[in-house]
């Protein structure tokens, strides 16, 4: 598949380098909204939504923000647009504004958010970076609704909200704590490792090389400590 | 410095945008953030008043309302109030929202936090139900649950007060305690507010109570619904007092009484349960007894750590008439046979014999406490007995 291609730059974050099973980025949410398939979707959503939003626009004023103060735009920028999704989801989904509480403000601070207008708004024209942040956030989406499932159905025998009554005698109720959140993270990192056959870019080393971003990175200091490996 | 205006004026631009982006967006969805919060806030409201159309929230600063009312909201239709009161349950404040219609009916009373052991508050308040004032009175409080459900009731009367006082009638808020004191110190100002009440240790006839001022300005009897004041001389302080032989008398009895301590330790049979006793120069008793209640588990062996039985002191004529009882000590279970300690408890035994003094209420979830209260008051008379020579 051409790396260029804008089918490439879609389907590379849902699965290639899906931003929370392959690049580990977003965990706080991860695991905070994974214990409900309906905090999980509602949380992807919201994120995808400010990840179009802010690498369109980041891609839009890429010519425009000097270069020394990218951060503190991207900053203002992605606080703007998590600010809109959450009055919009605060006055039109007033259940999903409840149950997603502090973690909905925390997507400001997401990484992957930041993550995506500092690797590929900030470098790519508009179209791509749509594409881009509409792939990242199917894939955070995605990987959230894969978690939550296996956490509600197995750790509360339900559904969405919806119990499950067959499980009610089966259900172990350690999955829908944090530490049960931990090792079911564990298990879907691992399971898309063996699916991909380990041509996802993982972490081969502690060094800038083994990078799953070094592709993207475009620091100096990266580089070179990537030769030095 | 010409790179960097320009870098100043991107960030701002790019500030303004953001800024007319989430202007916009505020101004679509406000108004329906405001009335989604409005509706949560009247869900909670039409709990307990489900007839309610629109709520409004009273400023409550014009209105001498209970200490108990933390809010107060009005049903725009004129159907009544929801009111939100704060009351110390047993365990942690309590807070309840409790409807009342326009008609002094309670609409709904719901618990909306608690920390209380039993978690009997959670149901209590459909017990109120339609209830009016003389209702909600007659609401029975749950056996081992008293401290609570004692404070929920009285949140709900403070609940339908306020709703007769917001509706321009007139309630007396004040506590029982405080309407006492305010009588008291009409009735006697010169004992400056500060009263004890007698322990009565002989026949007064046609008085219900003594109290006597602190700083030994005089005395003031309590007559029905009427408190009379009596200088140190004897004097009447009240005036219009209709049989004012009566209130004086008494007093000059009281004043006059003399005691003589019995050694309790020369009757071999007495000394293990009589703490210490005296006989007035009249010939009535007063004894200081000791029962077994809850403190040490209805038995009757004396705790080695701490004294825990009940001690009662209890005055009786010679014939065993109990002219007063109170409770000296206790060491029973808090928020239920501490219920002893108080005067609507041992009050019941004023006016008693050995033949029918065990006919009082029992305190609710505490039957060891009340038979070992009992068992004290019963040991009076046996005690009295002794001491006047009369068999046990």
């Amino acid at each position: 598949m051409n790396k260029n291609s804008t089918f490439f730059v879609l389907v590379n974050g849902i699965i290639k380098e899906n931003p929370v099973l392959v690049l580990v980025l977003g965990t706080c949410p991860t695991l905070a909204t994974t214990n409900t398939v309906n905090g999980a979707f509602g949380m992807g959503i919201a994120a995808l939504a400010v990840l179009l939003c802010s690498n369109v626009f980041i891609s839009l004023l890429r010519k425009i923000i000097p270069e020394t103060m990218r951060i503190p735009s991207y900053i203002v920028i992605i606080a703007g647009f998590v600010t809109i999704v959450k009055l919009l989801v605060q006055a039109f989904l007033p259940n999903l504004y409840a149950t997603l509480g502090v973690y909905l403000d925390l997507i400001t601070v997401n990484c992957i958010i930041l993550g995506r207008a500092e690797m590929f708004a900030n470098k790519n024209p508009v179209l791509k970076s749509a594409l881009d942040g509409l792939g990242m956030g199917l894939g955070f989406t995605v990987a959230l609704c894969a978690m939550a499932v296996i956490r509600e159905v197995f750790g509360a025998a339900s559904f969405a909200g919806v119990p499950i009554s067959f499980m009610e005698n089966f259900k172990i109720e350690f999955l829908t704590k944090a530490p049960g959140g931990l090792l079911v993270y564990g298990l879907l990192i691992a399971l898309v490792y063996v699916l991909t056959k380990g041509k996802a870019p993982a972490k081969t080393s502690f060094s800038c090389a083994g990078c799953p971003n070094a592709s993207h990175c475009h620091v100096e200091t990266c580089s070179e400590k990537g030769a030095e490996e | 410095m010409k790179k960097s205006i320009r870098n100043i004026a991107v960030f701002v631009c790019i500030c303004g945008v953001i800024t007319l982006l989430l202007a916009g967006t505020n101004l679509i969805t406000a108004p329906i953030i405001q009335k989604n919060q409005n509706n949560a806030a009247n869900a909670a409201l039409l709990e307990v008043m489900p007839e309610g159309t629109g709520f409004e929230a009273l400023d409550m600063g014009g209105y001498s309302l209970p200490a108990t009312v933390t809010e107060v909201h009005k049903e725009t239709a004129g159907k009544g109030y929801v009111i939100k009161l704060t009351t110390a349950g047993y365990g942690s404040d309590m807070v309840i929202m409790c409807g009342v219609s326009a008609d002094g009916v309670v609409t709904g009373a719901v618990c909306l936090s608690s920390n209380e052991t039993l978690g009997k508050e959670k149901t209590y308040g459909e017990n109120f139900m339609d209830k009016d004032a003389n209702g909600v009175e007659a609401v029975d409080t749950i056996a081992g649950a008293t401290k609570t459900t004692d404070a929920y009731k009285n949140a709900v009367k403070d609940a339908l007060n306020t709703a007769i006082i917001l509706g321009g009638g007139t309630v007396d808020i004040r506590t029982e305690e405080e309407i006492l004191a305010d009588n008291l110190a009409a009735a006697l100002p010169a004992g400056d507010k500060k009263f004890t009440k007698l322990f009565l240790v002989e026949v007064v006839e046609g008085v219900d109570a003594i109290y006597v001022a602190d700083n030994g300005a005089g005395y003031v009897c309590v007559v029905g619904e009427q408190f009379v004041g009596v200088d140190a001389q004897g004097a009447l302080v009240t005036e219009g007092v209709a049989d004012a032989a009566v209130i004086t008398d008494a007093v000059a009895k009281i004043k006059a009484t003399t005691y003589k301590e019995i050694d309790v330790t020369a009757y071999s049979d007495l000394a293990a349960y009589v703490l210490s006793a005296k006989k007035t120069a009249s010939g009535n008793y007063v004894v200081e007894t000791k029962g077994a209640g809850y403190g040490i588990k209805g038995g009757d062996e004396y705790h080695p750590a701490s004294n825990e039985y009940i001690v009662v002191r209890v005055s009786m004529t010679a014939d065993g008439k109990i002219l007063d009882c109170v409770t000296v000590s206790q060491a029973e279970t808090d928020g239920l046979g501490d219920a002893c300690a108080s005067e609507s408890f041992y009050g019941q035994f004023v006016g008693k014999t050995a033949s029918d003094y065990a006919e009082i209420d029992a305190i609710s979830g505490a039957t060891l406490t009340t038979n070992g209260y009992k068992q004290a008051v019963q040991r009076a008379f046996d005690a009295v007995n002794v001491l006047k020579g009369g068999d046990r």
